[in-house]
């Protein structure tokens, strides 16, 4: 019976060997992969992701729960309306004035039969009054889940696309000055020690004030007064320095690196150095200020609106709710608490995760906003 | 005429205010300096006896104080002030209820003569009246006064505009003075020639504007350089927007004055200004404050009433809180679209808007006024709004409604925008800063279509009403207080003929009346509430004192303590 040598080579042979040496080999690993790995195993920053596109999906479904939930619009007044709440009948907001202690009609004259009550709207009826007024009403008789809801996309729409404008204008000024240098930093990083001028607050509340009653008029950009976009606009405009100083910092010390000499010995015109070799490179601090200025964004937009210098009434936003329900903390706490649990939960998920993915991309990295 | 501040100008339920009036009789005046004097005739006592006086009266304040000089302060919180500090020739009684809006000398011998078919007005200096500092007031000083007034752009001249020379001298304060104003340093005899007739002039001679100052006051703001006072008080000191002291004139003698006046019961006010409304009232439930100058915020209303019942006042001044709609711009040019906005508002949920504290109303002039007349021609019907618009052809027609950003009146605005979606109009808000709020509606340029205002009395005529915001004879460029723009030559014709009566007879009253009818069915207005409002004092404070005014509210000077 013939035998095969030992030393005879097959296909078979080759892919044996091939497939051996795959199982041994160290495999090449983007930094994008390795970071995804160090953040796959962080469950805290995951669990966080997850509650904020919980807040997202909760926010975006606004229109179907406030048409098929609560039957009303977050602007809807109810006030002189009557709900039935465990099958009793009840007012949205209840009289106030003088009202005879036994049988709850107004007073003609105050007497020691009446007692003097502020009129008050309805509080949290969870689920016992079919899904209306959940979180209960406002002043105006107004459904505060659904203006919770509906706040919620405005104070999200307002912190995420702030922070992308922000962003993008942080990287464009951050790599003209990194990278040019000269009298274009000057320029540009004075502009930066403007704004460290001002308390960002501030800042906002002058602008968010003087726009508020004015709008904004200024080329093609015709925005009235209570247009989302005026402090959608501002906060942008305030945190600019915050991202973009730092980012200056990488870029200058990039700058120097040899792979960019290489570039530009090879005759790469400065545009392309910019986007192509130094932008890649700081990209991972990019991502970790998006993420962390979203957060920031919110609270300054709560903040501003809070003010009356950020979203403009009749629109929902937690800030403008959280104005709202102060004037009743006493006696209906859930006004000002709901957005700001909503507030909090938002701010808290952003950050953890801001801070998962900084360590997963980079654990030296002390990327932070600070102001 | 320039734009008044429409802070709190009040004037009491009459019926609660007569009760308060009654027991107001028991208490009063009574200062260090004036050993015994009188009650005035008819309505309470008002300087009956002594032994009520208190070293100090601690209030906390709200911020609206814009100025403590007699010319320019235009707000309750200012007039509140000096209503006891500086005196005019004629002025109100200083007790509760309607009896309140009675006019009685003050520096002047006796009520003004008036002559000439209305147009020459003639008053008498009292003798031996001294100011704070103890040089004699003169007649002239009355004069000084009114050119004062204009020098420094005082927001009162407009009410002197029909004195004759008034309107030259306006052209140039700095040199000559207003011809129509004659004085007699000798004789104390002051005499005021008018153009025309006018029959709320004693009420305008009664204003703050008018009261007299010494010939040397500086023609500029002298809030925080008080200027020498003539009534019971004078301001030892004030620092905006944190602290005013009130201190005893020592050269006030309460007897020359019959009554009229009172010497006052504490001796000393401290005025802590609290920007905070729940702040103010801690502070008084505390003790550190002996009075709440502020309203109690709605949601502490009903625990302090249940805690202390004692010792809260309501009360509900002359106001009428309305949506002005202007008449000369779309879509409210169209009569059946203001209609429809009148039927379409539910005033008594615009009531539970403002906390309960409140009346329903359609008409102009307050209910406290013998002229109002309560109308009911636009009963809540938004079905009938809905048609309305229909029938208008106005339905989308875009609208922005405006306010300003203080207190509960943006609810109110916020209710007006989502009334006017549901009946077919394309409505959005518009609030602004309540610091140029007034000013920017009042702006021809502006073109405000629809928004909030409130009116609270300059004094108690239906002229300082219908005159004011709804002449469209007075309707003006900048500074319009006819935000509606209503121009209605019958109407405009009646107030000048209505402006000639120089008394309020019943016949006149009535006229009043009818014009208010005529006037709201044109419904320039969606008028929709009168307010009422809150005092509240510490338990030390005996409130069988309190004295509510029918223009200047709380008395300071009548309190006591237990």
């Amino acid at each position: 019976m013939a035998q095969r040598a030992e030393s005879e080579f097959t296909l078979d042979t080759a892919s044996e060997l091939a497939s051996a040496e795959r199982s041994t080999e160290i495999r090449g690993r983007s930094p994008w992969f390795l970071a995804w790995r160090r953040l796959r195993r962080n469950w805290v920053a995951l669990g966080s992701l997850c509650v904020f596109f919980a807040i997202v999906i909760a926010c975006l479904l606004a229109p179907v729960y406030a048409k098929h939930v609560a039957h009303t619009g977050p602007n809807a007044q109810h006030v002189l309306e009557q709900i039935t709440v465990n099958g009793e009948s009840r007012q949205v907001v209840s009289s106030g004035g003088y009202i005879d202690k036994k049988s709850g009609k107004p007073c003609v004259i105050s007497g020691p039969e009446c007692t003097l009550i502020s009129a008050i709207p309805i509080g949290p009826q969870w689920f016992s009054a079919g899904g209306r007024f959940v979180l209960g009403a406002d002043a105006i008789g107004r459904d505060v889940a659904v203006r919770l809801l509906y706040g919620g996309r405005t104070s999200l729409f307002v912190g995420i696309v702030s922070s992308a404008i922000c962003t993008l204008l942080a990287i464009v000024l951050a790599l003209l000055a990194g990278y040019f240098g000269g009298s274009t930093d000057f320029v540009i990083t004075r502009f930066f020690d403007l704004f460290f001028a001002f308390p960002v607050v501030l800042l906002g509340i002058a602008l968010g004030a003087a726009l508020a009653v004015n709008g904004l008029h200024w080329g093609p950009i015709q925005l009235e007064g209570s247009n989302i976009w005026i402090p959608t606009l501002i906060i942008s405009y305030v945190l600019i320095p915050y991202v973009g100083r730092p980012l200056r910092g990488q870029v200058l010390s990039l700058r120097e690196k040899e792979f960019i000499e290489a570039s530009v010995a090879q005759g790469a015109r400065p545009w392309r150095i910019m986007f192509v070799e130094l932008l890649p490179n700081i990209a991972s601090s990019v991502l970790v200020f998006f993420t962390l200025i979203i957060a920031n964004n919110i609270v300054l937009e709560s903040a501003l609106s809070f003010l009356g210098a950020g979203v403009q009434p009749p629109t929902a936003s937690w800030g403008t709710m959280i104005a709202d329900g102060q004037q009743l903390i006493v006696t209906r706490p859930w006004l000002a608490l709901a957005p700001g649990i909503a507030i909090v939960l938002t701010v808290l998920s952003l950050n953890v995760f801001g801070d998962g993915l900084r360590d997963a991309l980079d654990p030296r990295a002390k990327v932070k906003i600070e102001h | 005429m320039t734009r008044r501040n429409r802070w709190k100008m009040f004037f009491p339920i009459a019926a609660f205010a007569v009760a308060l009036t009654l027991v107001a009789a028991g208490c009063g005046g009574g200062g260090s300096k004036s050993s015994s004097t009188t009650s005035s005739s008819g309505g309470g006592s008002t300087t009956a006896s002594g032994g009520k006086t208190f070293p100090n009266f601690r209030l906390a304040y709200d911020t609206g104080i814009d100025y403590l000089d007699p010319a320019l302060s235009y707000t309750q919180e200012g007039w509140e002030i000096m209503w006891n500090v500086y005196l005019p020739l004629i002025g109100y009684k200083h007790v509760a209820g309607p009896d309140g809006a009675t006019i009685v000398p003050y520096l002047a011998q006796d009520l003004p003569k008036v002559t000439d078919g209305g147009k020459t007005y003639t008053l008498t200096l009292r003798k031996g009246v001294k100011y704070s500092d103890g040089t004699p007031v003169k007649a002239s000083d009355f004069a000084v006064a009114i050119e004062r007034d204009f020098k420094v752009d005082s927001p009162g001249v407009g009410f002197f505009g029909n004195i004759v020379g008034a309107d030259t001298f306006s052209k140039n304060p700095k040199s000559g003075h207003i011809s129509g104003i004659t004085t007699n340093d000798k004789t104390g005899e002051i005499t005021i020639k008018l153009n025309a007739p006018q029959g709320d002039f004693t009420n305008i001679l009664a204003t703050m504007f008018a009261a007299p100052v010494p010939a040397d006051s500086p023609a500029k703001d002298a809030s925080t350089n008080p200027l020498p006072s003539t009534g019971p008080y004078m301001i030892q000191s004030y620092k905006p927007n944190k602290q005013a002291i009130v201190v005893r004139n020592p050269n006030f003698d309460a007897a020359l004055y019959n009554g009229n006046v009172p010497s006052g019961n504490p001796d000393k006010m401290t005025i802590d200004i609290v920007g905070d409304d729940t702040v103010a009232l801690q502070r008084v439930i505390s003790g550190q404050d002996d009075y709440d100058y502020h309203q109690i915020p709605t949601d502490r209303l009903a625990t302090t009433q249940q805690k202390y019942p004692d010792q809260i006042k309501v009360y509900t001044p002359a106001n009428t809180y309305y949506f002005f709609m202007n008449n000369r711009v779309a879509p409210f040019d169209n009569l059946k679209v203001r209609q429809a906005v009148n039927y379409a508002i539910n005033r008594d949920a615009l009531v539970r808007i403002y906390g309960g504290l409140a009346q329903p109303t359609e008409n102009v002039l307050p209910p406290t006024y013998p002229s109002y007349k309560k109308h009911d021609l636009y009963p809540y019907n938004l079905a009938k709004a809905k048609k309305l618009i229909a029938e208008s052809g106005q339905k989308g027609a875009s609208v922005t409604v405006w306010n300003h950003d203080r207190g509960n009146d943006p609810k109110a605005t916020a209710y007006l925008t989502d009334v006017l979606n549901s009946i077919g109009l394309k409505a959005k808000e518009k609030i602004i800063n309540s610091g140029v709020y007034w000013s920017t509606v009042g702006n021809q340029a502006t073109k405000a279509q629809i928004g909030f205002a409130d009116w609270f009395q300059d004094y108690p005529h239906p002229l300082d009403w219908i005159d004011v915001m709804l002449n469209g004879d007075r309707i003006t460029q900048t500074h319009n207080n006819n935000y509606a723009n209503y121009d209605n030559a019958t109407v405009n014709a009646k107030i000048a003929d209505l402006k000639q009566e120089p008394t309020l007879t019943d016949s006149v009253n009535s006229q009043w009346a009818t014009l208010d009818d005529t006037i709201i069915k044109d419904a320039p207005w969606a008028a929709f509430l009168n307010r009422q409002f809150t005092d509240f004092f510490n338990e030390d404070m005996d409130l069988s004192c309190y004295v509510n005014h029918v223009l200047y509210v709380f008395d300071f000077a009548l309190i006591c303590k237990k």
